[in-house]
């Protein structure tokens, strides 16, 4: 299988505090094309700190990201927004939705800044929010729909300009146990169905258990790397 | 870019309440400012128009010593070089008016004042300005007549009523000494306050004789076609008069202790006006600041996504700009109807504070200015200080730390 996102020797150091913080250290990872990938462990482990790096959120103080054969560790910033609108998909746990913008125009949103045609954006919008059982809900505004549903809008727009991977932190943490259900069982049959490399920051259980790979992390340093056999 | 303006429209609707706020704050302030503005320009215009009609003109053509040294020694002859010059520019004067203005001091049996004796010609000072409409008592005077027309204050001062005998004593031409017994035919009643406590008028060839000053003129008014091009008529003028023996005077420069007040004025009046765009500016500040507090993480998870900190930026500034050029636009359009009125029923001052503006010098009403001047110039105050205001988020979202923001 294709290598998708490669670390190589990853640290990230923030200095901007009284004592140094060391969020990562040497983190040497390879994510293949197509995995479902949990990445696990306490609170300030370093999950967050990981998916900004290889999101290009945030720089490594040491080491590589290479994203199809590209170290965006060395990118400028402005490099890093255009890299991202067209290889990176993101759920984040809150505030996800643009509120003033209907699921439709939010779906439609990255591949609007990707200035794909109008009419291939609205198919493919419709499509993805079909696919996330809210074909009904085409104009309704982010306010008007519940945590879940705000959480499929959001799956739904980081899958539809087809990017290489997307990376989700905690997006079940603030749902209720049917909504998380059946959040993950969407992003699982459009891993499947898309083959889009997925990699989750959690530490719920219910994600934990359906990923078929699982890292954890402690004290910024992987401490496991485990792969599951599962549907 | 379609999509920029539409959430930096449906943006400014997230918070109805303080949008609206925010207009209505930039709304006051600008019919505020039109009112001050208007009112101030109104009047300024009001008494140069008055001041250009009654006494003035736009431009007058003076033997080159009276400005300086007005006395009857330094009237001038109206010759064939003049009227040569007025030929040729025809096509570019309206008419002219001859003048003799002199001082003289005028006496009732008990009280004794100077006053400026006005030699004019009734039928052209009539095509300038309406003072034979503005008797109040007896009627105005004609060409051939040998009486006198005193201005009411002056009149009030004098106490003296038509009918009565003024004594007016002055220096002629040429040292001749000037005096006389005149009747009063009329009272008149000026509109600028000055005027109004010092003028006589009288029939222009009597007012010769009483200057011994046969056929000679103090000035020789000249009012253009067109009175915006004053100043390029009185170059033209001044290229073709013979500028050793005649000066040409605009307005500008024979009022120009008017006009200097009027600039003084007109910078007090700014200083208010900065200070009430002050207020406003910290109030438009305000709920930038907010705005900004509030969507720092959706700043972080739009620039996430590839939103560009550019095209945030701009969404940004088009929610400063919409939300103060709309409270501007909503101000002049609420002050376009109340200017528009008061420009027609200016708003007729009485009691002290009419006293208290006449001693100013001022006619005691407040005319409104409907000049667009008045409403261009707000707006583009307006335009400019939300474009200060709006480099502030531009400036925060460039700054943005996104890991930091989403954080928060």
């Amino acid at each position: 299988m294709k290598t998708v996102i490669k670390t190589n020797g990853l640290s990230k150091t923030y200095t901007n505090t009284a004592v140094p913080v060391h969020a990562l250290k040497n983190v040497t990872l390879e994510f293949k094309e197509g995995e479902f990938t949990a990445i696990v462990g306490p609170s300030g482990s370093g999950k967050t700190t990981f998916l900004n790096v290889i999101g290009g959120l945030d720089k490594p103080t040491e080491g590589h990201v290479v994203i199809d054969n590209v170290d965006i560790a060395t990118m400028k910033e402005s490099q890093l927004f255009d890299f991202r609108l067209r290889h990176i998909g993101f759920v984040f746990q809150a505030y996800n939705l643009i509120p003033v913008l209907t699921a439709m125009e939010n779906v439609s949103f990255i591949m609007l800044l990707q200035k794909q045609s109008k009419r291939e954006m609205e198919k493919r919008a419709k499509e993805m929010l079909e696919q996330v059982g809210l074909s009904d809900k085409l104009d309704i505004r982010p306010s008007q729909l519940s945590g879940g549903q705000q959480q499929r809008v959001a799956v739904a727009r980081a899958l539809a300009s087809k990017p290489n991977f997307v990376l989700a932190d905690e997006p079940t943490a603030n749902l209720d146990t049917e909504s998380a259900f059946n959040l993950l069982d969407i992003m699982a049959r459009l891993n499947r169905e898309e083959n889009i490399t997925l990699i989750f920051s959690t530490h719920d259980q219910r994600v934990i258990d359906r990923a078929r790979r699982v890292i954890t992390l402690v004290d910024g340093a992987v401490d496991k790397d485990e792969h599951f056999e599962r549907n | 870019m379609n999509l920029i303006i539409k959430m930096a429209w449906r943006n400014l609707w997230r918070n109805r309440r303080r949008s609206l706020i925010t207009m209505s704050s930039v709304l006051f302030a600008v019919l505020l400012a039109i009112f001050f503005y208007s009112m101030e320009k109104g009047s300024y215009e009001r008494m140069i128009d008055n001041m250009v009609r009654y006494s003035t003109g736009y431009i007058q053509i003076q033997d080159v010593l009276f400005e300086d040294e007005p006395s009857m020694d330094h009237s001038m002859l109206v010759d064939e070089h003049i009227n040569g010059i007025l030929e040729e520019l025809d096509d570019r004067i309206d008419f002219s008016v001859p003048r003799i203005n002199h001082f003289v001091l005028v006496a009732s049996d008990r009280i004794t004042r100077s006053a400026m004796l006005m030699g004019i010609d009734s039928a052209a000072e009539a095509r300038l300005n309406d003072v034979s409409d503005r008797i109040t008592a007896g009627s105005f005077i004609e060409d051939n007549d040998k009486d006198i027309v005193v201005a009411q204050g002056l009149a009030e001062v004098l106490k003296v009523v038509t009918g009565d005998t003024l004594v007016l004593i002055s220096q002629g031409y040429q040292g001749v000494s000037a005096a006389g017994l005149y009747r009063i035919k009329g009272i008149v009643d000026l509109h600028i306050p000055e005027m109004n406590n010092s003028t006589i008028y009288m029939a222009l060839p009597e007012a010769q004789w009483f200057y011994n000053a046969q056929d000679r003129l103090t000035s020789l008014v000249i009012m253009p076609e067109n009175p915006q091009h004053t100043r390029q008529l009185a170059g033209d003028i001044s290229e073709r008069i013979d500028t050793e023996w005649y000066r040409i005077l605009t307005y500008e420069e024979m009022l120009e202790d008017l006009l200097a007040l009027m600039q003084f004025d007109i910078a007090g009046t700014m200083v208010l006006l900065a200070i009430l765009y002050i207020v406003i500016a910290f109030g438009l500040f305000g709920t930038m600041l907010t705005m900004l507090l509030e969507r720092k993480k959706e700043f972080a998870m739009l620039m996430a996504l590839g939103m560009k900190r550019a095209q945030l930026a701009i969404i940004c500034f088009i929610e400063a700009i919409i939300i103060s050029l709309t409270g501007a636009f909503a101000g002049i359009l609420v002050a376009i109807p109340f200017v528009v009125y008061f420009y027609h029923h200016p708003v007729q001052l009485s009691g002290d504070f009419a006293d208290a503006m006449t001693g100013y010098g001022f006619e005691p009403i407040l005319p409104l200015s409907p000049d667009p001047v008045v409403f261009v110039s707000q707006a583009m105050v307006v335009l400019i200080i939300s474009i200060i205001i709006g480099m502030y988020p531009v400036y925060s979202v460039f700054r943005l730390d996104m890991v930091k923001a989403r954080q928060k």
